[in-house]
């Protein structure tokens, strides 16, 4: 049982040692925590525009619609655009390279 | 304001609870196994998922809540709502995927696999337990003054309607049951806020649109304008922003849909159809807010601004339309407790059930118990504590006490989930520290808050809207406790993290 273990833990840090599983959590990393922080940020400069561009925020577009409306309403369409950017990326560079990484390792162990 | 046919009003809430009832039983039939019963044998559809979790998160505050909100304090309260959409996309690109594929069907399931600790475990259970009775709290009190605003009802009766569908629905059918009825529920919400709606924006067309009478304050339309008792608007909208962004990952109720995915693909359809449902309901409430200012410029004393949503009708419209729309608002303000409730019984109910009950049940009866009874008994004390307590504890607006929710949640389970799927060099003991200092403190500002009333100036900011500090200090406990106690970082650390990051068919699953 130990001894089963032991090679069982040994797989799991070969592999997170390896060069192709570093190189996925980069990736995943280089894409997911920028685009957090920016969406994070872009949220609280909607609150910071508002406190001291009030002249700007008030700034009529179309009849009552003013500068603020439009960008609060956008704050939902934003947050529907970065979800949905993250699902294609997730799509179709990240689950792909898993998947090879998956298949490679299985391949080895058999 | 003409008063308010009683019968349309029963008619609405009693039809709402007994669809729900019927829907529940008949998902009954479909829940079989252990995983039926909990994530619903992981096999409800992206779509299906999304619309439950739509019905599960819209809640009180959601329906009620946020129009009333607006109505008293002006656009700055549009906050909540993009909060609690931003906290979904949060938790889908930071930890949903990690959660997944860590197999655990609980938040405690997750911390005791992940830290190989007990104590951990024990931690998070009491943590899910207070997360989620603050949450339920305001869904029973929102349900009370719905039935009392719309039918006279005597005060307790409300709550104790909804305290009763939830443990007969949770008790008998579980999650399979649960997200049948959510689902449904969604559909049913969003009708009943957007119908109304649009009579009442005809209305309001038909009367030449008039502008909002502001009568309190002209500072009403101004955004961040302090109207809402707090002298630091900035910090406090930020710091309000940052619970709901940060806190969604920590609701009990909420993470529990992401394992009802059956892979990674499907959570992301489920994430973004969410946003969008999300999205479309939120546009409503605020136009109630509005709408409010313009007809009900002055609620009558005594009475809550949560329930502008259920007596604006009357004061718009003529009195048999008015009655409807009243009653058909009344009926999606019962869903939305429901569905809620139901959630959060569902995930509390678990969670004393598996940790605090059954080895006490068992030494007890001397095991002559079945797992049902044990998960029923669970169900019902999930429930009759935040009941009682919604009694007893004076009202603070359901949307406020909804966020004090989300404080918590935030200060506590998202350093644990954050840095616990990210970060390989915590240890037992920082996590630990982390879990107490951001839970300890957070439920102190929470507690004199809510018992204590506003306090003045920047203590009252900084105590009404903790997450600002209670986060970052929560993370910092967490992160220097662990790099002083090296040695307690737990031993198979590196297993547990591949696992949380590759793809969950991996062949490493035969380990």
């Amino acid at each position: 049982m130990s001894n089963d273990a032991r090679t069982d833990d040994d797989v799991y840090l070969g592999l997170q040692q390896s060069e192709e599983f570093a190189e996925l959590r980069t990736r995943f990393r280089r894409f997911v925590f920028p685009l957090t922080a920016l969406f994070l940020a872009w949220y609280f400069l909607y609150v910071l525009l508002s406190t001291y561009a009030p002249g700007f925020m008030g700034h009529k577009v179309l009849g009552n619609v003013n500068v603020g409306l439009v960008l609060g309403l956008g704050q939902f369409v934003s947050t529907f655009v970065i979800t949905m950017l993250y699902a294609r990326w997730a799509d179709r560079e990240f689950d792909p390279r898993a998947a090879a990484l998956h298949a490679r390792v299985e391949e080895a162990h058999r | 304001m003409g008063r308010l046919n009683t019968a349309y009003g029963v008619v609405a809430i009693a039809l709402v609870c007994l669809v729900t009832l019927a829907v529940g039983s008949f998902g009954l039939r479909l829940s079989r196994t252990t995983s039926d019963f909990y994530v619903a044998g992981r096999t409800v559809t992206p779509y299906r998922n999304a619309s439950a979790i739509g019905g599960e998160y819209l809640s009180a505050a959601s329906f009620l809540g946020i129009a009333g909100l607006v109505y008293t304090n002006g656009l700055d309260m549009l906050w909540f709502p993009v909060g609690y959409t931003v906290g979904y996309v949060v938790l889908l690109v930071l930890v949903a995927a990690p959660l997944r594929r860590s197999g655990a069907y609980t938040l405690p399931d997750f911390a005791e696999a992940r830290l190989e600790s007990l104590a951990i475990r024990r931690l998070s259970t009491i943590l899910v337990v207070g997360i989620g009775w603050l949450y339920l709290l305001p869904q029973l009190q929102g349900a009370s003054l719905a039935l009392e605003a719309v039918t006279g009802a005597p005060g307790w009766l409300g709550g104790l309607v909804v305290a009763v569908v939830v443990v007969a629905n949770v008790a008998a059918g579980g999650m399979r049951s649960i997200t049948l009825v959510q689902a449904l529920q969604y559909w049913v919400k969003l009708t009943a806020i957007a119908v109304p709606a649009f009579v009442l924006l005809g209305a309001w067309f038909s009367d030449g649109a008039p502008g909002p009478a502001i009568a309190r304050d002209t500072r009403w339309e101004e955004p961040l304008n302090g109207l809402a008792g707090q002298g630091h608007p900035v910090y406090a909208t930020y710091s309000l922003l940052l619970a709901l962004a940060l806190g969604t990952m920590g609701l009990p109720h909420v993470l529990v849909r992401f394992y009802t995915n059956p892979d990674g693909r499907a959570a992301r359809r489920t994430t973004l159809t969410v946003v969008a449902l999300l999205g479309t309901f939120y546009l409503f409430p605020p136009l109630y807010g509005l709408l409010g200012r313009v007809y009900l410029p002055q609620l009558p004393d005594g009475v809550a601004a949560d329930t502008l949503v259920l007596r604006l009708p009357m004061a718009m419209v003529s009195d048999g339309l008015g009655q409807v729309l009243a009653a058909v608002l009344a009926g999606g303000a019962f869903a939305a407790f429901l569905s809620t409730a139901s959630g959060l019984t569902m995930s509390v109910a678990g969670v004393i059930d598996q940790d605090l009950l059954r080895r006490r049940l068992g030494r007890l009866t001397g095991e002559d118990f079945s797992a049902a009874q044990g998960f029923r008994l669970a169900t019902v004390l999930a429930v009759v504590v935040p009941y009682v307590a919604s009694r007893v504890v004076e009202p603070v607006g359901l949307a406020t006490m909804v966020s004090l929710a989300f404080a918590v949640a935030a200060s506590t389970f998202c350093p644990l989930l954050v840095l616990g799927s990210w970060w390989r060099g915590l240890s037992t003991s920082g996590a630990a520290a982390g879990l107490v200092v951001g839970g300890t403190l957070a439920t102190a500002a929470v507690g004199i808050t809510v018992l204590a009333g506003p306090v003045p100036g920047w203590p009252g900011a900084l105590l009404g809207q903790p997450a600002a500090w209670s986060i970052p200090l929560a993370f910092a406990v967490s992160v220097i406790v662990s790099l002083a106690t090296p040695g307690r970082i737990p031993r198979h650390t590196a297993r547990t993290m591949v696992r949380l990051h590759t793809p969950e068919d991996l062949v490493l699953e035969r380990g």
